[in-house]
């Protein structure tokens, strides 16, 4: 006696695979399974799959032939290929790339300090408006907004500068070591 | 080659673009979409297109209903969402943009 062929469930098929064949089978559903550790919905995307198998085998099978065999079945899981989860690559790309940015002055894209290119990262501002606004500001209030800006400058930690960056200009320099200085000197909390 | 390295990233990102253009035009089932794309630089495998067909519909970019079929079991037919179709419009727009900025700079 011998066994010739296993019954297989593949989603709403069902087939029958020699021995070699369901081995190569399972292994390739195994590691189907194991690229789509971390998908939401491995189990939708096997059944897709298994479903494919079923249709490509089925296609390829002679008209008298009741059981797949490696013949089939090499041919049916080249074509269908490995599993390729959406997104991902070698290089990894950062898994948020809307992360809650902290509020700091960000002295490369400064004009003064950074203030407004810091605030207009944190809250998802334009900078350039947020610019325009505080001018205005500065104009209507006769000068308060100088004194927010100075306490903000005090206050708002500085942004690490992005490592092979342009040096920064003149003044966005100049207030970040002043500022730098002033922390150190009064041990107030710096970025 | 070279070039090679950096045109298969840009297919890549594109693919879903692709798709969603693909079952834009009408509702398909995967052996229609891979034959649509088959030939073409986005030519693709079910192995890559079911994970990326499972993502849009959590995204609510495209759904599936079952079709009969003459031969075989029910079939998935994809196709876009209104916010799925929105999407491709934005997308279509930003690719014609893209285009142009291409064609102009260095002109």
């Amino acid at each position: 006696m011998q066994r010739i062929s296993t019954a297989v469930r593949l989603n709403r098929s069902v087939m029958q695979f020699d021995d070699a064949a369901y081995v190569r089978l399972e292994k390739y559903l195994a590691e189907s399974a194991s690229l789509l550790e971390g998908d939401p919905d491995p189990q939708e995307i096997l059944g897709d799959l298994e479903q494919a198998v079923a249709d490509q085998c089925t296609r390829r099978l002679q008209p008298n032939q009741t059981v797949v065999t490696l013949a089939e079945l090499e041919p049916a899981l080249l074509e269908i290929g490995s599993v390729q989860v959406p997104g991902a690559s070698p290089s990894a790309e950062p898994s948020t790339p809307s992360a809650p940015r902290p509020l700091q002055q960000i002295s490369e894209a400064a004009l003064i300090s950074g203030v407004c290119a810091g605030l207009g990262r944190y809250f998802g501002f334009n900078v350039t408006a947020l610019r325009v606004f505080a001018v205005l500001l500065l104009l209507l209030s006769g000068g308060g907004v100088i004194l927010v800006y100075v306490t903000l400058m005090l206050l708002m930690p500085f942004a690490p500068l992005e490592a092979g960056s342009k040096p920064l200009r003149w003044l966005p320099g100049k207030c970040r070591t002043f500022m730098e200085y002033l922390r150190v000197k009064f041990h107030l909390a710096t970025g | 080659m070279a070039a090679e390295s950096k045109l298969a990233p840009i297919r890549k990102g594109l693919l879903e673009f692709l798709v969603l253009k693909t079952v834009g035009a009408k509702s398909m089932y995967v052996p229609d979409i891979l034959r649509r794309l088959d030939g073409t630089e986005f030519s693709t495998q079910e192995g890559t297109l079911y994970p990326l067909l499972s993502k849009l519909r959590r995204e609510d970019l495209v759904q599936y209903e079952w079709q009969e079929s003459d031969a075989g079991p029910p079939r998935k037919y994809y196709r876009l969402t209104d916010s799925g179709r929105a999407q491709l419009t934005a997308l279509d727009e930003y690719w014609n943009l893209i285009n142009r900025t291409i064609a102009e700079i260095g002109h």
